[in-house]
C-alpha cells in the first residue's frame, strides 16, 4: 500500500490508454507503483470520436492499474494531444507602484495574468503558460525576480492553447467514470519532463513524441520552452499506409510494422521478402521488405519534414544543442533516429523516461513516456517546495474550463 | 491374370560417378583441402601439393606431393613465385602421376605467395595436357598483405585464366565482409576457406548428384564462360519451414554475390536446387520466381534440380555465374572450350526473329498488346487504337486489363517494341500505367475522421500515393 502521496497519470492515446500510478516520497523521489493499460478504441488522431467506447476503455485501463498497484484511484492527471494544440510566446509587463520597489509574489502573478491577455481563437482555451525568463528594468535573464528591486517587471511566457471542446471531451470522459481530473497537460510537455534532463533542457532539445495518432513536439532552448505543438499524424498513418500499399488487413499491417518494419532504405537484399503466414480470413502473402520499408520511410520522412518546416518558422531550432529526442510508441520503428537525424541535421536519439525508481521495465518503454511524464509534472506543480530554477511550471490554468 | 506393377518410377540409374580430384597447391590450398575434408567429401580424391614439408605433413589429404625436393629442400618458397615455378617443374612427373585419371580436376590455390602463384599454373597445365577439365579456385590476398603480393597474385591469376577451363576467383577482401569486425584473423581466413570449400563441394555435388534436370559440364562452363571475369557464387542451405526462401536468401548473402546485385549483370546464371525426397515443385517454383527478380530478362538461367536422399529435410541452392570484366568482353566471343554452348541461340533469336515469339513467358499481356494491331475487330479495343494520343482513351481500357500486368510489362517489352517501331502501342501502354497509379486515392481507416490537411495536402492519404512512388 502506498505511503506517500499518490499521483496518477492517464493518457488517452489513439492506440492504447495507459495509466501510471506513482507515489511521491518524502525525500522528493517518485516511485512508480503500477502501470495499467488497455487497447484504445473510439479515439482517432488523439481525439475522442466515440465517447461511450472510449470511456469503457479508460475504465478498463484504470481498473487494470488499480489491480496492479493495489491502490484506489480517485484523481488523475490527464494528457491531451492532437493537431489542434498550438502555442506562441508572449511577454507580459507590470509596472510596480510608486511607493514600492521590491518585487513580490503578487507581481509575479500579475505579470503572468498580463501575459495571457492576448487574443486566441474564440473556441480555444489556455492549457499552459510556461515561464521562460523575467526581465527587471530591461535586465535580461532573471530567474527569480522575487525580492529584487526594480520598477518594471516583464516576463516571457510560452502559452499553449487548444480547442476548448476537444479538451473538455477528454475531461468529461474521465469525469464520467467518475474520477477527479487534477490537471490537463499537453502530452509533449509531460513527456519532456522525464525524457530530458535539466542539462539537456539548458543545452536546447527538441522532444518529438510520436504516438499512434499524433506527433507532438516541444522545443526547449536555454532551459525554457520556446515552441510546442502537435500534428495529427502518427503510427496509425504508417499502419494505414502499409495496409493500403500492401493490401493486407490493418491488424496484419500493425504487426508487420512492429515486427519487421524499418525506415532505413537500401538496407535489405534486393528481392528479400517477408512471408505472412496465412490465417483465418487471410490468405498468406509474400511481400518485399524494401516495399514495406519504403512505405514507412516515405511517411516518416514526410512527417519529419513537415515538423521541421513547422519548427523552422521560428529561429529557435538552431539552438537545440542536445539534438532531437524521439519518444512515444512509434519511436520503436527501426532506424527512426537515423532518419530524424538526417532530416534535422542534428543528433537524434530514441529515448524513454529516465531517472525514476520502481517499475523500471515500464519506465524503459517509450510508449509510457507521456504517462510517466505526467507524474513528474504533477510532482513539480504539487509540491510546495522552493522553485527549482526557471523550468518551474506554472500550469493549472483552466479555471475557465471546468 | 496380369499384375501391373504400381511402381511407375524408373529404377534409379546407378551411373559410375565422374572421377574428380581436388588438388590443393601451396599452404592456402591445403587449408582448403582440410576444410573440404572436414566438411565431408567422399566423392573426390584430395591431393595436397606443396613445397613446404612441414605444412604437407600436417595436411589431412590422402595423397601428398612434395615439390622441388632439390631446389627448396623441403622448405617453403619464401613468397617467391619463380621458386615455386621451378619446384613444380622439377616435380612435374610426380604431379602428373598424382593427377592422372580423372576427367575433372579442381585446383585450389591461394595466389600471392610462392607455391600457390608459381606452381598452380603448372599443375593446371599438366592436368590439361593429361586431358582433364580444369577448374581453378583461386583466392586473391587481402589488400593489407601488400602490393607486391597483389601483383604476384594478378600475374598468376591471368596465367591460370589462360590455362584452366574455368577460374573461380575469391577476393579475400570481400570475404572479410562476412566476418564481424571484431572476429579474430584466423576466423577471417577460416571463413574464406569455408566459402571455397563450400563452392568446391557444391560444384562436385552439382555434377555428380543424380539430377532430375541434370546440370552437366556444358552448363557449368556456359555459366563460367566469361574469361578473366568475376565469378559469382552463392550457396545456401536451409531446413526451416520457409526453406526455399531462406536457402535463396542465404545464397544471395554470399560475399561473392554482393547481395544479389551482381546477378543483374550476368548473362548466364546456373542454378541448382537440391533437396531430399520431400522437396516440392512449389518450393522450387517460389525459389525460381524469387531469383527471377534478381536477373534481367534476357539472362539465360540454366536450371537444374536434384533429389538426394541424404539431404534429408534440407534444401540447398547453388548459384553460379560470372561477370565478364570490361576488357574481356571481346575475348568472350572465342572461348577455347570444345563444349557445345546452349547460350548463343537466344541472342540470335532476339535480334533476327520477330519479337512476339521472343517473350512468350510473359503470360497474358502480349496478347493484349498484339491484338489491336493484328486484328482490329477486337470490339472496344479499336476505340482507343486510332487516337494514340495517350491521355483521353485510357479510362476505357483500364477495367478490361488486369492490374498487375501493366506494371510488370513496360520494362520487359520496351527494347523489343522499339526495335519493331510500333510507337502507338507503346504509348497506349504507358498511359494505362499512369492512370492505374492514380486510381486508388482513399484514406483507409481515416475515411470517417476529420481530414488532416496541411499545406494543401490531405495527410491521411498514404504518402507513397501522394508522392506517386511505386511500391510494388
Amino acid at each position: 500500500m502506498a505511503s506517500g502521496d499518490l499521483i496518477v497519470g492517464l493518457e488517452i492515446g489513439t492506440s492504447k490508454i495507459c495509466v501510471v500510478v506513482g507515489e511521491t516520497r518524502p525525500d522528493g523521489t517518485l516511485k512508480i507503483l503500477g502501470v495499467g493499460q488497455a487497447p484504445s478504441r473510439g479515439v482517432r488522431k488523439g481525439e475522442i470520436v466515440d465517447f461511450e467506447t472510449a470511456m469503457k476503455c479508460v475504465h478498463e485501463a484504470v481498473v487494470d492499474a488499480e489491480q496492479k498497484s493495489d491502490v484506489m484511484i480517485r484523481s488523475v492527471y490527464v494528457a491531451v494531444a492532437g493537431g489542434h494544440i498550438q502555442s506562441f510566446n508572449n511577454r507580459g509587463c507590470v509596472i510596480l507602484p510608486e511607493e514600492r520597489d521590491e518585487i513580490d509574489e503578487q507581481d509575479v502573478e500579475d505579470v503572468k495574468i498580463n501575459a495571457r491577455e492576448v487574443s486566441i481563437p474564440a473556441q480555444n482555451a489556455f492549457l499552459h503558460s510556461i515561464i521562460q525568463h523575467y526581465h527587471v528594468d530591461g535586465q535580461d535573464g532573471v530567474l527569480n525576480p522575487v525580492g529584487m528591486l526594480g520598477e518594471k517587471l516583464e516576463a516571457d511566457f510560452h502559452i499553449v492553447h487548444g480547442v476548448r471542446t476537444r479538451i473538455q471531451n477528454t475531461i468529461r470522459c474521465v469525469k464520467e467514470l467518475p474520477l477527479e481530473v487534477e490537471d490537463v497537460v499537453f502530452s509533449a510537455l509531460a513527456s519532456a519532463q522525464v525524457v530530458l534532463t535539466q542539462h539537456q533542457k539548458n543545452l536546447g532539445a527538441l522532444v518529438v513524441d510520436i504516438g499512434g495518432g499524433t506527433t507532438d513536439y516541444i522545443l526547449y532552448v536555454d532551459g525554457a520552452v520556446k515552441q510546442s505543438g502537435g500534428l495529427a499524424i502518427g503510427g496509425d498513418h504508417i499502419t494505414n499506409d502499409i495496409s493500403m500499399g500492401l493490401r493486407i488487413p490493418m491488424a496484419r499491417a500493425e504487426k508487420l510494422k512492429n515486427e519487421e518494419g524499418s525506415c532505413v532504405l537500401g538496407n535489405c537484399l534486393p528481392g528479400e521478402t517477408i512471408l505472412l503466414k496465412d490465417d483465418s480470413g487471410f490468405a498468406g502473402k509474400e511481400i518485399e521488405r524494401e516495399t514495406l520499408n519504403t512505405i514507412i520511410h516515405m511517411r516518416l520522412r514526410e512527417t519529419f519534414e513537415l515538423l521541421k518546416r513547422t519548427v523552422e518558422e521560428e529561429p529557435f531550432i538552431n539552438y537545440a544543442g542536445a539534438g532531437i529526442f524521439i519518444t512515444g510508441g512509434c519511436s520503436l520503428v527501426n532506424g527512426i533516429d537515423h532518419l530524424a537525424g538526417e532530416i534535422f541535421e542534428m543528433p537524434a536519439h530514441v529515448t524513454h523516461a529516465q531517472t525514476l525508481s520502481g517499475l523500471t521495465s515500464a519506465v524503459e518503454n517509450p510508449q509510457f513516456s507521456t504517462a510517466i511524464g505526467l507524474l513528474k509534472y504533477a510532482q513539480a506543480v504539487q509540491v510546495d517546495r522552493p522553485r527549482r530554477g526557471i523550468t518551474r511550471i506554472f500550469g493549472r490554468f483552466f479555471s475557465g474550463m471546468r | 491374370m496380369i499384375q501391373l506393377s504400381k511402381n511407375y518410377s524408373l529404377p534409379e540409374r546407378q551411373e559410375e560417378p565422374i572421377p574428380i580430384k581436388v588438388v590443393g597447391v601451396g599452404s592456402a590450398g591445403s587449408n582448403v583441402l582440410d576444410r573440404v575434408l572436414l566438411d565431408g567429401m567422399d566423392k573426390a580424391d584430395l591431393i595436397a601439393v606443396n613445397t613446404d614439408v612441414q605444412s604437407l605433413a600436417s595436411s589431412v589429404a590422402a595423397r601428398k606431393v612434395q615439390l622441388g625436393r632439390t631446389c627448396t629442400r623441403g622448405l617453403g618458397t619464401g613468397g617467391d613465385p619463380e621458386l615455386g615455378y621451378q619446384a613444380a617443374i622439377e616435380s612435374a612427373d610426380e604431379i602428373r602421376q598424382a593427377i592422372a585419371g580423372p576427367r575433372m580436376i579442381f585446383i585450389c590455390a591461394g595466389l600471392g605467395g610462392g607455391t600457390g602463384s608459381g606452381a598452380a599454373p603448372i599443375v593446371a597445365q599438366l592436368a590439361r595436357e593429361a586431358g582433364s577439365l580444369v577448374i581453378a579456385f583461386a583466392t586473391l590476398p587481402f589488400s593489407f598483405e601488400g602490393k607486391r603480393r597483389a601483383v604476384q597474385a594478378q600475374d598468376a591469376l591471368s596465367r591460370l585464366n589462360e590455362i584452366a577451363n574455368a577460374v573461380i576467383c575469391f577476393e579475400n577482401d570481400r570475404m572479410g565482409d562476412m566476418v564481424a569486425p571484431k572476429a579474430g584473423i584466423h576466423q577471417a581466413f577460416g571463413v574464406a576457406d569455408m566459402t571455397i570449400s563450400q563452392s568446391v563441394r557444391s560444384i562436385v555435388n552439382l555434377i555428380q548428384r543424380p539430377g532430375l534436370i541434370r546440370i552437366g559440364f556444358d552448363d557449368l562452363f556456359a555459366a563460367l564462360r566469361s574469361q578473366n571475369g568475376r565469378c559469382l557464387f552463392g550457396f545456401g542451405e536451409s531446413d526451416s519451414d520457409n526453406r526455399a526462401h531462406d536457402a535463396l536468401t542465404q545464397a544471395l548473402k554470399n560475399p561473392l554475390m554482393d547481395k544479389g546485385r551482381m546477378l543483374s549483370e550476368a548473362a548466364h546464371v546456373l542454378v541448382q536446387v537440391a533437396g531430399g525426397p520431400g522437396m516440392t515443385l512449389s518450393e522450387v517454383e517460389i525459389l525460381m520466381r524469387e531469383l527471377g527478380r534478381h536477373v534481367r530478362d534476357h539472362t539465360q538461367i540454366v536450371f537444374g534440380t536434384a533429389v538426394d536422399g541424404r539431404m534429408g529435410n534440407r534444401l540447398s541452392v547453388t548459384i553460379i555465374s560470372s561477370l565478364a570484366s570490361e576488357d574481356s568482353m571481346v575475348a568472350q566471343q572465342m572461348p577455347a572450350q570444345p563444349e557445345p554452348f546452349l547460350a548463343p541461340p537466344p541472342p540470335v533469336l532476339e535480334q533476327a526473329e520477330e519479337p512476339p515469339p521472343a517473350p512468350p513467358k510473359i503470360d497474358i499481356v502480349p496478347e493484349h498488346e498484339i491484338a489491336p494491331s493484328s486484328e482490329p475487330a477486337a470490339g472496344d479495343l479499336i476505340a482507343f487504337e486510332p487516337p494514340a494520343a495517350a491521355e483521353a482513351p485510357p479510362p476505357a481500357p483500364v477495367p478490361s486489363i488486369k492490374k498487375p500486368a501493366p506494371r510488370l510489362i513496360p520494362p520487359k517489352k520496351k527494347p523489343v517494341v522499339e526495335k519493331e517501331a510500333k510507337p502507338p502501342k507503346e504509348k497506349s501502354v504507358q498511359a494505362k500505367q499512369e492512370v492505374l497509379q492514380f486510381e486508388p486515392v482513399t484514406r483507409g481507416r481515416f475515411e470517417k475522421s476529420e481530414p488532416t490537411i496541411v499545406e494543401g495536402q490531405d495527410l491521411d492519404i498514404p504518402t507513397f500515393l501522394r508522392k506517386n512512388i511505386r511500391v510494388k
